[in-house]
């Protein structure tokens, strides 16, 4: 390589590149910190300043310059903004209502409208959030325009907006934003059109069949959610529609809301061909207060799913005295996957517990009917518990009795 | 005779410097795609998704895997740290994977757990479970207890006894912070029918201050070793991965921390137990699932969801842990060497796997020959002593702009070391990381490639010594 030459040239101007970049780099992130840290020590320093004052005006019935003893500079604005945030999310009445009044008369409201229309989505999207935050009802119109803004990002924030200023106008678009696929977009417009509550419900069940699939199954889950009575009718009609998932998911919304009337049609539906249905449909009877599906629930426990096994076992949980009975019958079955279901159930119920308590009680009718449902468990060899209570149970007398029963040899004081 | 070792030194030199020209624009490449990802990231990031998330009936519970083996010093700070993760729904199921130690013991003591017969469904082969507990105290913690079969046994099954879709797998020997898991089930939330896995960030804990299972003050470590892994893995997290993800190309999520959709890792077979990186390995196979069967499909990394980890304070744990890692990239290269410039696996095929064999596997080979061609050189009287001194300069200093662009990037986004004295140092390891310590764990990989070759298998004596002052093994950042 002679000096001078396309390597030598070439070796040098890299190097010249790389160090240069290097010198940059490293000057880039000392002014970054600098400026970041002589930022914050600023806005600790001007927050103390300010807090005691805005406390007082928030409190107070005078115009804020009389708290702050004259005009806020304009750097002050996010913290002034920042304060009255952290106030607004602990306090309520009358406090927010003096916030709302600063954000007005200190320009701010003004300042987020005019960034609705920054050609930056973030900047548009942080306003809109501002905005909400700020709850004045003069940002209504612009934000109203601004759900038809391109980015989805930007209309979840601009609804969110509208539905915490409380405006009646979010809730048509809010509907149409449902559309847009995807879980994330749906869990934020969700958020917002539960909290709308009835006015929400009505113009989901106007609307409903002219939504692609997917919105129409974020509306089943926002009926659960509101729990409104006024969506029964639907749900039922849904659960025979030729779709298992909405029907799933009308079998969930139907227990979530807790209709009585649509047992019989839960019932049918554990027979459902979709295995989806049937697990939804058992989740649902579990939280219907009902006894009579206790039978139907029993059947479901020898479903060929797992999901619906489990969950019509922990349905019969929940049906108290009569399911922790059709659980203990259930221990009898020939599925073996339904007997070791019930055996999960009842031992989370704390059903084997009692019955463990029983073994020393002074009734012999109690003492039998605790044994005959231990040989069971030793018959199923679901003896894991009993075995953990035979080592460790504080009365040696049914310590002793459970190791007989187990087949165990123990020492006569308890292990742990 | 001489004429041929001078031109097959002076080849030699070009083809190093074609190499390293080569690797080094593969490098600001990613640099480059990070920086824009980091900056989109922290634009799109506003906290109140992250309470619609947390507040949502509609977000996906989780199942937290905690695998363990002889852990009786941190376990039960772990769980009682991951007990207070910020999430909606989730349940914790510890696998003591036959420690030896008091591991199960302890648990039994601190969260009053009990045998249960809980029906445990068998999707993925694994060896003998011998109990299952659950705690009388915290309703969502169940401990497996199952004979040895090693980590990956030991998540298969906690992936069985999972009933939530997602599961997240995360080292006993960890932390992770209060809003990780809402932070990484975010990419869940947003292409719910798309993604697979997604990784977070895994940072260095050491000289951190920990109260109650949490990370209360970020500090760097006290000593070099440490140190110059924490310029490694914010180079490797936040320029490498991200980068990678970028390229829809993330070959590792650590298995420190990672979110896994449970059906897809279950079609795949789970993990695998005879790879000696299993997280490696779950994410080529899931990549070559998906890719077999024309799925759409995202694997990715979010920079903020941050776990803490302890490194290796000593060369010999260090190089232990490293050979572990680099003969696990060269069993998945191997395993799946069908998708080598394979364009049916589309970027993996034609880009990630060459990269890593071209780059990961040969690099250190071509680094060491470097350094044994310099003398053999000179003996031969053919050194050019000027070209040797520019090319050195050169590779350290792109080296150093490595190092201090992953700085610069941390310095951007999330500025977890506060103090000037923390981001000096930062820079000034930066930089000497390529003087010494850049070389040594080129060794331990050509050693580790040897080791290979001999199919030498296992973890190594990967001593523990409770969370303050222990050594530990596991994510594997992957140097790029």
């Amino acid at each position: 390589m002679e000096q001078g030459g396309p390597m030598y040239t070439f070796l040098v101007w890299a190097i010249g590149s790389f160090f240069t970049v290097f010198v940059l780099l490293v000057l880039v992130i000392v002014a970054m910190k600098s400026r970041r840290q002589w930022q914050e020590s600023r806005w600790r320093t001007r927050r103390a300043q300010l807090e005691p004052a805005l406390f007082k005006y928030v409190a107070g019935r005078e115009p804020l310059e009389t708290y702050t003893g004259g005009a806020l500079d304009a750097s002050d604005r996010p913290i002034v903004e920042q304060i009255f945030f952290d106030l607004s999310r602990i306090v309520s009445g009358h406090v927010i209502d003096r916030a709302h009044q600063a954000f007005e008369q200190l320009g701010f409201v003004d300042y987020y409208i005019h960034r609705l229309d920054s050609h930056r989505w973030w900047t548009r999207a942080e306003a809109a959030e501002k905005l909400g935050l700020m709850g004045s009802r003069r940002a209504i119109p612009p934000l109203v325009a601004k759900m038809d803004d391109l980015i989805p990002d930007v209309r979840v924030r601009v609804a969110r907006a509208l539905g915490s200023i409380g405006s009646p106008e979010a809730v048509r678009p809010l509907v149409h934003a449902l559309r847009a696929p995807g879980r994330w977009s749906a869990i934020r417009v969700s958020g917002i059109l539960i909290a709308a509550g009835n006015e929400a419900v009505q113009a989901l069940l106007e609307e409903f069949y002219a939504l692609p699939m997917h919105a129409q199954l974020s509306a089943i889950d926002i009926f659960a959610r509101i729990r409104s009575l006024d969506t029964v009718g639907l749900l039922r009609d849904l659960l025979r529609h030729e779709q298992p998932d909405l029907r799933a998911r009308a079998a969930f919304a139907l227990g979530t809301i807790g209709d009585p009337g649509s047992l019989d049609l839960l019932t049918g539906a554990l027979r459902d061909r979709a295995w989806a249905v049937r697990a939804m449909a058992a989740k649902a009877l579990g939280r219907i207060r009902d006894e009579s599906c206790i039978p139907a629930l029993c059947g479901a426990l020898a479903d060929t799913e797992w999901w619906v096994r489990a969950n019509a076992a922990e349905a019969l949980k929940n049906k108290g005295e009569r399911g922790t009975q059709a659980l203990l019958s259930m221990l009898d079955a020939q599925d073996i996957y339904a007997a070791q279901q019930a055996v999960q159930m009842l031992q989370e119920a704390g059903v084997l517990d009692t019955l463990v308590s029983q073994l020393g009680s002074q009734e012999p009718g109690r003492r039998q009917e605790a044994l005959e449902v231990m040989a069971k468990l030793v018959r199923l060899r679901r003896t894991d518990l009993l075995t953990e209570m035979a080592h460790n149970h504080p009365e040696s007398s049914i310590r002793q009795r459970l190791s007989i029963l187990l087949g165990l040899r123990l020492s006569p004081e308890p292990v742990a | 005779m001489r004429a041929f070792l001078i031109d097959a030194v002076v080849t030699f030199n070009f083809w190093v410097l074609f190499y390293f020209l080569a690797l080094n624009l593969i490098y600001v490449i990613l640099f480059a795609a990070s920086l824009v990802e980091v900056l989109r990231f922290i634009k799109r990031t506003f906290f109140s998704d992250y309470q619609q998330i947390l507040q949502s009936d509609m977000t996906w519970p989780i199942s937290i895997l905690v695998p363990a083996h002889n852990e009786e010093k941190n376990i039960v700070e772990s769980i009682r740290s991951l007990q207070l993760v910020n999430y909606g729904e989730f349940e914790i199921i510890v696998i003591n994977d036959d420690s030896t130690d008091r591991t199960l013991a302890k648990l039994i003591e601190a969260f009053e757990l009990r045998r249960v017969d809980k029906v445990y469904r068998k999707s993925l082969t694994t060896q003998q479970v011998r109990g299952i507990y659950g705690s009388l105290t915290h309703s969502n913690l169940l401990v497996i207890d199952k004979e040895r079969g090693g980590k990956s046994d030991a998540l298969n099954a906690g992936i069985n006894l999972a009933r939530f879709p997602l599961f997240c797998s995360v080292d006993a020997d960890s932390i992770i912070e209060d809003n990780a898991l809402l932070r990484v089930v975010k990419p869940f939330m947003e292409h719910p029918g798309e993604m697979v896995a997604v990784g977070g960030i895994v940072r260095i804990a050491n000289g951190c201050e920990v109260h109650e299972g949490r990370i209360a003050k970020v500090h760097l470590p006290p000593t070099s070793l440490p140190i110059f892994q924490v310029v490694e893995y914010l180079r490797a997290f936040l320029t490498g991965r991200m980068g990678w993800s970028v390229l829809r190309s993330l070959l590792i999520i650590s298995g420190a921390f990672g979110l896994y959709k449970k059906s897809d890792v279950i079609a795949v077979g789970g993990y695998d137990p005879e790879s000696d990186t299993e997280d490696l390995e779950l994410v080529v196979r899931l990549h070559q699932y998906c890719r077999e069967r024309k799925l759409r499909y995202r694997i990715v990394f979010v920079p903020d969801p941050v776990c803490w980890t302890e490194a290796p304070t000593t060369f010999k744990i260090l190089r232990l842990q490293r050979n572990r890692w680099h003969r696990g990239l060269l069993q998945s290269l191997w395993r799946h060497k069908r998708m080598f410039f394979n364009p049916r696996y589309g970027v993996i095929g034609l880009f990630a796997f060459p990269y890593f064999l071209m780059f990961e596997m040969i690099g250190p080979f071509i680094e060491i020959a470097g350094y044994v061609a310099v003398p053999a050189a000179w003996a031969l009287g053919i050194l050019n002593i000027q070209f040797m001194v520019l090319f050195f300069v050169l590779s350290m200093l792109a080296g150093v702009f490595l190092s201090v662009a992953a700085v610069l990037l941390e310095e951007i986004s999330f500025r977890r070391y506060n103090s000037w004295q923390d981001l000096l140092k930062l820079l000034l390891f930066g930089a000497l990381e390529n003087f010494g310590y850049r070389q040594i764990l080129s060794i331990f990989k050509v050693k580790a490639f040897f080791d290979f070759l001999r199919r030498r298998r296992g973890w190594g004596d990967m001593k523990r010594r409770g969370f303050h002052k222990r050594q530990i093994s596991s994510p594997n950042p992957a140097s790029f």
